[in-house]
């Protein structure tokens, strides 16, 4: 098991960060009516891990125990029915699903996943009637249709079911959701905290940590809790006693990435911007998202860039990015992206040098 | 001054057009105004026209919906009158039945290829079936090259009897209910296909006609249309059938489409099957087009025997614009001798029908036959299109002396005039789609980029960018608005390839180049298989975690846990798997590479 998993907090009570969040949540959740919940926040930061120990805090144990299926939805849509293949965990009293694993039917999903569990409410011992809990994931990648019919059906079927969403970016999500929900920020966990977690680790593992090696894996996570974990297991397996100067093994695709970035900077010729379309190919097949390569592409060339043009090019890595979210293929806009760096930095070439 | 006379006639034939309009809405109040135009238009059938008028003045009074009916009985009686003064009586029928050639010497095919045929027939009809090898003879060709005709003429210089395998009419859909219900089965053509071939190896042709078997030749002109890999393996499997086991020397005849549909899979379907058949023993023989020249000069035997008076020019023109289609150049001809005899029946002065004769072939020579009202329309293969696209030829030299109304360009936007149709044109020409098109472009235009011009690379990289933009709008959503969709589409197409001929400023001098098929459809394809076979194997090693965002896992768990060598076992089985899969596909597209060598125009 990895140590993401093996040392994620399962309750409330013994999280390490967002401890104040935590702790609001357990007053809400233990009062009897609880809203519906939207937890944005940068990756890595621990959102899953609070809602899963929420849904823990709510139904006891038996959250705990789920199960995978994949499962054949049959959805009539008017004039056609449609067939939708999801996988789903669930347990008695929730499930989670990624809707916008289905495309561009993630309407039809979530209405009638919604639809079906607000059918047969669970009765709790009381003999009081419960709800179900519905966590989704991805929220902001659904079309702004699902997010429409989502709205409706939060509505309708609110007596018998709660949402806890979760997603990056709230700004994603359409106003009428966030409005139904209870916002949760939850924030990148500072590298303190993340020196705190990892030497948590450490101690549960019974690993030496010399001095100043949590924070150097913390700096290198971009305050990713996930990756800061990841990254130290890796350490770990590499090379163990850890010695002070032992290098952090990066993840191969963003040293992918800063490859394609030096070989931008050394020639600027159609020629090359061919073989860049080639190297970004390969990133993308490898299910590399094309926003995250965008992304990481300007962060490595602005490392090695004047600051004269810092600016211009980071509009630039802006306008494409807002294109490759409207069009349809990422390898256009990332190629443009790419073309304009190239035709900027040879004309600024040319000019400082001649 | 042509324009004001080519104007007129406009008015007059609108004028007209209200005139009818006049007479359907206004019927019951005023009748009498509007029929007196309609005589001026048809005198020749006064008689008539004005024995109807009187039939519907009577009850007039009825409502407006009688009215109109015998309106349109009167236009059909008034229609096979026009026919049948079209031609003086000379002409009955159409002139390609009329001039369909009689005898090998009438044929305009190429004489080597009919000899061709008339030398498999003589041999085979003369060992008739006794001979070991294949009795079948394809003749491939594209549409009225005198594929028929061909075997028609070649038979009746033998003496030999053309047996033809005729189409099933095709089952309309009341027929269809009433069939079934009255408990007959729908037979679909391939059926039936299917078992006049059976009948065909059982018995012969003796069930079905009575003289002698010897000189009778088989001709299947029209095989069913197949659509999908199932029909398409059945009219494989009986036309080897037919192959194996017919006796009687049979022809089979197939429509080449042209290059233009050649990314079609149906194409390629003909193609293997053609293939097949000749690996099988069957004969091919290929008719190419029939040259311009033949044509020519069985149009204007035509118009001597017709005594018809058509310029050379005119008769060039038609030629060309048949594109080698011999049947459409007679039918144009026809049509074009047709064309001013109606119009000598309506009240125009001779005169005046004279020189709008001769504008009209004039502006015919003027615009390079585009503006024919016959003709086929030129196709051209999407791979020409991208060729012209992406060669992005230009007038050379200086630029002309800028007209007064065009509007004044900064030079860094001007390019020279192209040399070719507008793009929209050559867009319409190939039809192909957009979004095919744009990724052609994109996975192309870069190797034919100078190569110093980074600022073009980026400013056609800008322009297939916006395409993309316009395009992504359309994807993912279900209420569809087609209309919208067409626009939008077209919108994109033409900023793709304006963009591609604007940005592309620098093109490189001409040379060899191979259009490649976007790499980006494979690229898709292993993306998204890749995709579900990580979440999938995700799911099935970490079952009782919990979901977790594709992204995440390819970003981040992955490549750690290659670092951990963690399940190792399972990554490099799935990795194998992966390769494998990837390898097999690559084998498919070799198999359709459809890599076409172009060179520059």
């Amino acid at each position: 098991m990895l140590w993401v998993d093996k040392y994620r907090p399962k309750t409330l009570d013994k999280v390490l960060v967002h401890q104040d969040i935590a702790e609001n949540l357990k007053k809400l959740v233990t009062e009897q009516d609880c809203p519906h919940l939207l937890f944005y926040g940068p990756s890595g930061s621990g959102k899953k891990t609070l809602i899963m120990a929420v849904l823990r805090q709510m139904f006891g144990a038996s959250a705990d125990k789920v199960k995978v299926e994949n499962k054949n939805w049959k959805i009539d849509a008017g004039t056609r029915t449609i067939d939708v293949e999801l996988t789903t965990l669930s347990s008695t009293h929730h499930v989670e699903m990624n809707p916008s694993n289905a495309g561009f039917q993630d309407r039809y999903v979530v209405q009638e996943i919604i639809k079906e569990m607000a059918k047969n409410r669970p009765i709790d011992t009381k003999g009081k009637k419960g709800f179900k809990v519905l966590v989704l994931n991805e929220v902001d990648k659904l079309s702004r249709e699902a997010q429409h019919s989502l709205r409706r059906t939060m509505e309708k079927y609110s007596a018998s079911c709660r949402l806890i969403l979760c997603c990056n970016s709230s700004s994603k999500v359409t106003e009428a959701v966030r409005s139904r929900c209870l916002n949760m920020r939850i924030n990148a966990p500072t590298e303190e905290e993340i020196v705190k977690v990892l030497e948590f680790i450490g101690k549960k593992e019974g690993l030496q940590l010399p001095p100043g090696f949590a924070s150097r894996i913390a700096q290198q996570s971009n305050r990713s809790l996930r990756r800061a974990i990841l990254s130290f297991e890796t350490c770990r397996v590499q090379q163990y006693p850890f010695t002070n100067n032992q290098a952090i093994p990066p993840m191969d695709w963003e040293e992918y990435v800063s490859e394609i970035a030096s070989s931008i900077l050394k020639e600027q010729s159609p020629k090359r911007l061919f073989e860049v379309r080639g190297k970004l190919y390969e990133l993308l097949v490898n299910c590399i998202p094309p926003d995250i390569i965008l992304k990481r592409l300007l962060y490595e060339l602005l490392k090695k860039l004047d600051s004269e043009l810092k600016h211009e090019i980071s509009h630039w890595a802006a306008y494409y990015e807002h294109r490759l979210r409207l069009g349809q293929k990422a390898i256009f806009h990332l190629e443009a992206f790419v073309a304009k760096f190239m035709s900027i930095y040879k004309g600024f070439l040319i000019e400082t040098f001649g | 001054m042509g324009k004001v006379k080519r104007s007129s006639a406009i008015v007059i034939s609108s004028s007209d057009d209200e005139d009818d309009k006049d007479f359907v809405l206004k019927t019951n109040f005023s009748y009498s105004k509007s029929v007196p135009t309609r005589r001026n238009r048809k005198r020749a059938n006064r008689a008539q026209l004005s024995d109807s008028r009187s039939r519907v003045f009577h009850d007039s009074n009825d409502n407006g919906f009688d009215v109109i009916k015998r309106f349109c009985e009167d236009f059909d009686q008034g229609f096979p009158q026009f026919k049948v003064s079209s031609g003086f009586g000379r002409n009955m029928g159409l002139w390609v039945d009329k001039y369909k050639p009689r005898s090998l010497e009438e044929l305009a095919v190429q004489k080597k290829k009919v000899d061709e045929v008339k030398t498999w027939f003589e041999e085979r009809l003369r060992t008739s079936g006794k001979n070991s090898y294949s009795n079948v003879l394809l003749i491939s060709g594209q549409a009225g090259v005198g594929k028929s005709a061909t075997v028609y003429a070649v038979a009746s210089n033998l003496g030999a009897q053309v047996h033809e395998w005729n189409t099933p009419t095709p089952t309309i859909w009341q027929e269809h209910l009433h069939n079934s219900n009255s408990g007959i089965r729908y037979m679909s053509k391939m059926d039936e296909f299917e078992s006049f071939v059976e009948r065909i190896r059982k018995y012969g042709l003796s069930s079905m006609t009575r003289t002698s078997p010897s000189s009778i030749i088989l001709l299947i002109d029209d095989l069913p249309v197949v659509n999908g890999k199932f029909a398409y393996g059945r009219l494989h499997r009986c036309l080897h059938l037919l192959l194996r086991s017919v006796h009687l020397p049979t022809a089979i005849l197939i429509n080449d489409y042209g290059n233009s549909d050649s990314a079609e899979y149906k194409t390629r379907y003909w193609e293997e099957l053609q293939l097949s058949l000749v690996n099988a023993g069957a004969c091919k023989v290929n008719f190419n087009p029939i040259t311009i020249n033949s044509i020519k000069r069985t149009l204007s035997k035509i118009c001597r025997h017709e005594q018809f008076e058509v310029g050379d020019e005119q008769i060039d023109l038609i030629a060309k614009a048949s594109g080698g289609d011999i049947r459409s150049a007679i039918t144009s001809l026809q049509y074009y001798c047709l064309k001013p005899l109606p119009m000598n029946s309506q009240s125009f002065s001779k005169s005046s029908v004279a020189h709008l004769e001769e504008e009209m072939g004039k502006n015919n020579i003027l615009d390079g036959g585009i503006c024919l009202p016959f003709g086929r329309d030129a196709t051209l293969s999407l791979f020409h299109a991208l060729g012209k696209f992406l060669h992005n030829k230009r007038e050379s030299g200086v630029l002309s002396e800028p007209d007064r109304n065009a509007i004044l360009l900064k030079d860094k936007f001007v390019r020279l005039p192209l040399k070719m149709d507008a793009p929209e044109i050559v867009l319409c020409q190939a039809h192909g789609q957009t979004r095919a098109i744009a990724d052609f472009l994109h996975e192309n235009v870069l190797d034919f980029v100078n190569e110093d011009a980074i600022d073009d690379a980026w400013f056609v990289s800008s322009y297939l960018s916006d395409a993309d933009f316009l395009l992504g709008t359309l994807g993912g959503k279900l209420t569809r608005n087609f209309e919208a969709e067409n626009i939008i589409q077209s919108a994109a197409a033409s900023i793709a390839v304006r963009g591609v001929l604007f940005g592309n400023a620098h093109a490189v001098t001409s040379r060899w180049h191979a259009i490649r098929k976007p790499k980006l459809w494979q690229v898709e394809q292993s993306l998204r298989h890749n995709k579900c076979q990580m979440v999938s194997q995700w799911n099935a090693i970490h079952s009782s975690m919990n979901l977790c965002e594709f992204s995440v896992i390819a970003t981040e768990f992955n490549p750690a846990l290659n670092w951990l060598g963690y399940e190792a076992t399972k990554d490099s089985e799935s990795l194998q798997v992966s390769t494998a899969v990837n390898n097999g596909k690559d084998d498919y597209f070799d198999n359709d590479n459809c890599d076409d060598e172009i060179e520059d125009w």
